[in-house]
């Protein structure tokens, strides 16, 4: 029987019919919210973890001094600049004495006035004791002379008055030598001090370093306190370092640091933690801790940032996961395992964890397991999934 | 009478009504045997094809009455309910150009008929080749109706008309684009089949190459008809 | 008897299948308008979801991180923490802004329309607003300078991305993770993102200095550091937009977020909203615009359809009108001439549907913004293509039963 043109019509059109319903069926299946989901899987195995911690940290240095007057004043001159040298004494600013040497005069002439004064009253403490002396022979003479009645009683008494006020002046012209040299005293102390407080008007380096700021330029006015320059020493230059508190275990002093600056992302710069400091930032919630240079590099300059990573001990062994293994479901932080088809949820117990990703699974997971890694959408326990080697270039 | 054939008595068909009413037929009478092919002759506008029509039930006649295949269909009002399945189970047609369906092959241009009258698909396409075979069409049974020449495809209407064996055939100007040979072809196959089926076949033509071989003829003029003993040649 | 819409297709069928793909191309955008709704109404759910949490506190008097700005002190979730029933709660913030790549992978320089749009989270590692699951990559370990990014950004694992001042890794990629406004997210951690949102380029720093410096109450001369204080101080950002709580499970977990939501509200002088809440602040109040306006569009389409089959099948009855007046005249019901019509509609229909549906899956993920097409969708569209189809064929079907039969008897 010859074929019919129907027939074959028939035939061609029924297999178009059936494979737009197959592509149809395909496209439901495939995609939409029918579709199984994929994922990739990885066996669970032991291994060993670097771990680090990480933070940013910027570049201070250990020592910096402020350098200012102790009393209000203005400054008369600075004589060093940003970036000089300096040694220890060296006379970097001075402050305008004002009155100061002018007070120094009045004192050392109140001092003379006061030597003055004091020969002065040693000179008459001397007459005191000239008269003291004639007054004693003069009443001594009297006495005999009235022992022999040859004076009245009344001369002979006031003779002796004349003995006992003689004495008196003497004493009197004791205390004046002394009151004298007391003041004298007192007016040298008072130079004395005067002369600190004009030296204090110096402002001198109090160690080796290098000048990083000139605050203040002569004439200007400061008040006490405010600092005129600000002196480092660069070889004290470390990088104070903040870490997260809640990933900041196992942080000592001592642990090997590399510092990648700022100003130079390429090149990592050895170092070592030289501090942990016992006083955290409660509001930032960081630790924080100074890492110093193994060897500094020339052209750090302060407050630059830099990222730190230290690096912790190696790990023991144990069951390593990539992070983006752990899921939470509800309260509980674990995993998902592939259980021959079942997905099943393993609650897990997490250790240290590697800057790559890795964590430890102290507890939870066996090695061997099959754990579900990245998946296109989030996984319940009823979830249909397909495994595949990579969701790289799928379909977003 | 409760014979077979075509009967019709006193019909006339009026259009519109009161001043512009038109009579298309004013008293037509005609009877026609099974197994015998009538002629209608008439000019154009005698009515002809309002006869046709009242014939064929697609209009109603204003009076009169017709019998046909020994039903009386119509007397000055329808006796039959259903008119459609009149068509479909006892009167064929056959018209001017073939009028197949396009997208039906040959045998299932026939077997249409049959399986409208509800018999079984593979009883209407035996029918169907059957009497594409008689007609001598029956090796292009499986083609489209595109493929077949103008006397194929007229043959293959013809077996249409036949396929659910109606008393009755009316064909409206069967020859009126063939030549000779062909229309004296038509007049010999509608002969046969009138013989061989017992069918009354009015044939409605102003084809003088056929007129001569009709042994009666009505003329029609004016809405009247008249008979006449035609020439009969044989073909 | 054999079916003659059938014969009819399968004679015609180059026609009948083009006009079923154009239509179907029709259907395809209907169906695709509706997912893009839908994919508007996912992005916000996702948006939900993805962020775990059961509970959002913000801002005193307004509505929410999304579709509202609310700035708050990020110690306040201290507090929030010491609330009975709360299990978690983190700070958040969210910025939507352009993010630039750094350089484009081998150190050149990038060109300027580089920029990616995109909402940047800031999280805290383990706490809610860290992305639940990964497609690439690995979480953020450092913290600082490391993001992970959606996929729809473009970005590619360990590119350089500059968000503000600083430039930051891609270290894990996530999907699906979108704003309601369908940006895809970077997530960084909550102190680069304070600074990020909060703090201004160069420039502006160094004019806030200036400015500061030159006001008198603020520069004292008596009180040295008073103005370094000051402006450490500007420099520094203390506020989050929104705390994300989850609460505790074991409880009924829609009680207990009411009971958090009411005592922070209460006693916090903050606004809390449960996830009931959220969702319907984002999804009928942000995204219900946009949906009034593809249900617009969405009627057009479907009125637009309508016509376009009606048109179609009334022009192929028509084409048929002699042979429909034969058909009648010979003895066809006129019930058989109307299924004929009807069945064609449907099958067009039917055709157009597939087509549409097919063409729609793929080509929606090549569209910028989430496209979802839904099962349910999918059948209403069905059932509405075939009613639609049914309605259209009356008027063809009407042409066809007014043809009469005498027509074929000709004059």
């Amino acid at each position: 029987m010859k074929l019919s043109s129907i027939g074959i019509r028939r035939v061609v059109l029924g297999l178009l019919g059936v494979l737009l319903l197959a592509s149809l069926a395909f496209v439901v299946m495939r995609s939409g919210p029918l579709a199984p989901t994929r994922v990739t899987v990885v066996q669970a195995a032991e291994g060993r973890l670097t771990p680090a911690l990480f933070g940013i940290g910027t570049v201070e240095a250990r020592r910096s001094y402020l350098i200012g007057p102790t009393v209000a004043g203005r400054v008369r001159a600075v004589t060093v600049d940003v970036g000089s040298l300096v040694k220890a004494g060296q006379l970097l600013a001075e402050m305008d004495p004002v009155d100061l040497d002018e007070r120094t005069a009045a004192l050392d002439a109140a001092v003379a006035r006061a030597g003055s004064a004091m020969a002065g009253a040693d000179a008459q403490r001397r007459d005191a004791l000239a008269r003291q002396a004639l007054a004693a022979v003069n009443a001594r003479r009297t006495v005999e002379l009235g022992q022999q009645n040859f004076i009245s009683a009344n001369a002979v008494e006031a003779r002796l008055q004349e003995q006992a006020s003689a004495d008196a002046v003497v004493t009197a012209a004791t205390a004046n030598v002394a009151a004298a040299r007391q003041d004298q005293q007192r007016l040298a102390a008072e130079r004395a001090g005067l002369r600190q407080q004009r030296a204090n008007v110096r402002l001198l380096a109090p160690a080796d370093g290098v000048v990083i700021s000139r605050d203040a330029e002569p004439g200007s006015t400061v008040v006490a306190g405010q600092a005129v320059l600000r002196v480092i020493q660069p070889s004290s230059l470390w990088v104070k370092v903040r870490l997260d508190q809640a990933r900041s275990a196992g942080l000592t002093a001592g642990l090997p640091a590399q510092v990648v600056l700022r100003s130079n992302p390429g090149r990592a710069v050895a170092g070592k933690v030289a501090r942990v400091e016992t006083i955290s930032d409660s509001v930032t919630e960081e630790r924080v801790a100074q890492v110093s240079f193994d060897q500094a590099p020339s052209d750090l300059s302060v407050g630059e940032l830099a990222e730190v990573t230290l690096s912790l001990p190696p790990t023991a062994n144990a069951v390593l996961l990539p992070n983006a293994a752990i899921r939470r479901l509800q309260a509980q932080i674990g995993v998902w395992t592939l259980d021959g088809g079942d997905l099943r949820f393993a609650p897990v117990r997490t250790g240290l964890t590697s800057l790559d990703g890795q964590v430890q699974i102290l507890e939870g997971v066996k090695p061997g397991t099959t754990v579900i890694v990245y998946s296109e959408k989030d996984i319940g326990a009823r979830s249909r999934i397909t495994v595949v080697e990579t969701l790289a270039g799928q379909q977003p | 009478m409760s014979e077979a054939g075509i009967r019709i008595e006193g019909l006339r068909k009026r259009y519109g009504e009161g001043d512009t009413a038109v009579d298309a037929l004013k008293d037509v009478n005609m009877v026609v045997a099974p197994g015998e092919v009538v002629g209608l002759i008439g000019p154009s506008g005698s009515g002809k094809s309002t006869l046709l029509k009242c014939l064929g039930a697609v209009i109603e006649p204003t009076a009169g009455r017709m019998i046909l295949g020994g039903q009386t269909i119509y007397d000055d009002g329808w006796k039959i309910p259903d008119l459609r399945a009149l068509r479909r189970d006892s009167i064929g047609f056959v018209f001017q150009a073939p009028y197949l369906i396009p997208f039906l092959d040959v045998t299932d241009n026939v077997a249409l008929l049959p399986m409208l009258a509800g018999r079984p698909n593979g009883e209407a396409r035996a029918r169907a080749l059957e009497l594409l075979t008689a007609l001598d069409v029956g090796h292009r049974a499986t083609a489209q109706p595109s493929e077949l020449s103008g006397g194929e495809q007229q043959r293959v209407s013809i077996a249409r008309a036949l396929a659910n064996r109606p008393p009755v055939i009316l064909a409206d100007e069967p020859t009126a684009p063939l030549d000779s040979e062909r229309a004296l072809a038509v007049v010999r196959i509608l002969n046969q089949m009138a013989t061989q089926y017992h069918t009354a076949i009015i044939v409605v033509t102003h084809d003088e190459k056929i007129i001569p071989t009709f042994k009666r003829i009505y003329h029609i003029r004016d809405g009247r008809t008249e008979e006449e003993a035609g020439q009969g040649l044989s073909l | 008897m054999i079916s003659l819409a059938g014969r009819d297709i399968l004679h015609s069928w180059g026609k009948f299948v083009l006009t079923g793909m154009g239509l179907g191309l029709l259907i395809g955008v209907t169906l695709t308008m509706a997912g893009v709704y839908r994919g508007m109404v996912d992005d916000a759910r996702a948006l939900l979801n993805n962020s775990g949490a059961d509970l959002w506190v913000v801002q005193q008097g307004t509505q929410g991180p999304y579709a509202e700005s609310s700035s708050l002190r990020d110690d306040t979730v201290r507090s929030v923490l010491g609330l009975p029933g709360v299990a978690r709660a983190a700070n958040v913030t969210y910025l939507t802004m352009q993010v630039r790549r750094a350089s484009a992978g081998d150190g050149a320089p990038s060109s300027d329309n580089d920029d990616v749009r995109a909402m940047v989270v800031g999280f805290e590692p383990g706490q809610p607003g860290e992305p639940g699951y990964l497609v690439e990559g690995r979480h953020v370990t450092r913290s600082h300078y490391e993001a992970v990014a959606d996929v729809r950004t473009g970005f590619a694992l360990g590119e350089r991305i500059r968000i503000r001042r600083h430039d930051y890794t891609v270290v894990g990629l996530t999907r699906r993770m979108v704003s309601s406004g369908g940006d895809p997210m970077v997530f960084i951690p909550l102190k680069d993102a304070q600074e990020a949102q909060f703090l201004k380029d160069n420039d502006a720093i160094v004019n806030e200095r200036a400015r500061t410096a030159a006001n008198p109450s603020l520069n004292r001369p008596g009180v040295p550091g008073l103005l370094e204080a000051i402006q450490a101080s500007q420099a520094n950002n203390r506020n989050v937009n929104a705390i994300l709580v989850q609460v505790q499970p074991g409880m009924d977990a829609g009680l207990s977020a009411d009971t958090v939501a009411e005592t922070v509200r209460r006693w916090k002088h903050l606004e809390a909203y449960t996830r009931a809440q959220m969702e319907e602040i984002l999804v009928a109040k942000l995204i219900a615009t946009s949906a009034r306006q593809i249900g617009m569009f969405l009627v057009i389409l479907a009125i637009v359809s309508a016509a376009i089959v009606a048109f179609i099948i009334y022009t192929m009855t028509l084409g048929k009108i002699r042979e429909i007046a034969v058909l009648k005249l010979i003895g066809t019901r006129n019930r058989t001439i109307a299924g004929m019509i009807l069945q064609q509609a449907l099958g067009l229909g039917l055709i157009g549907f597939i087509v549409g549906k097919v063409a729609a899956t793929f080509w929606a993920p090549i569209f910028p913004k989430y496209v979802l097409l839904e099962v349910n969708d999918a059948l209403l569209g069905f059932l509405a293509v075939m009613v639609i189809c049914a309605l259209a064929s009356t008027l063809a079907i009407r042409a066809a039963l007014a043809v009469d039969p005498a027509a074929a008897i000709g004059g």
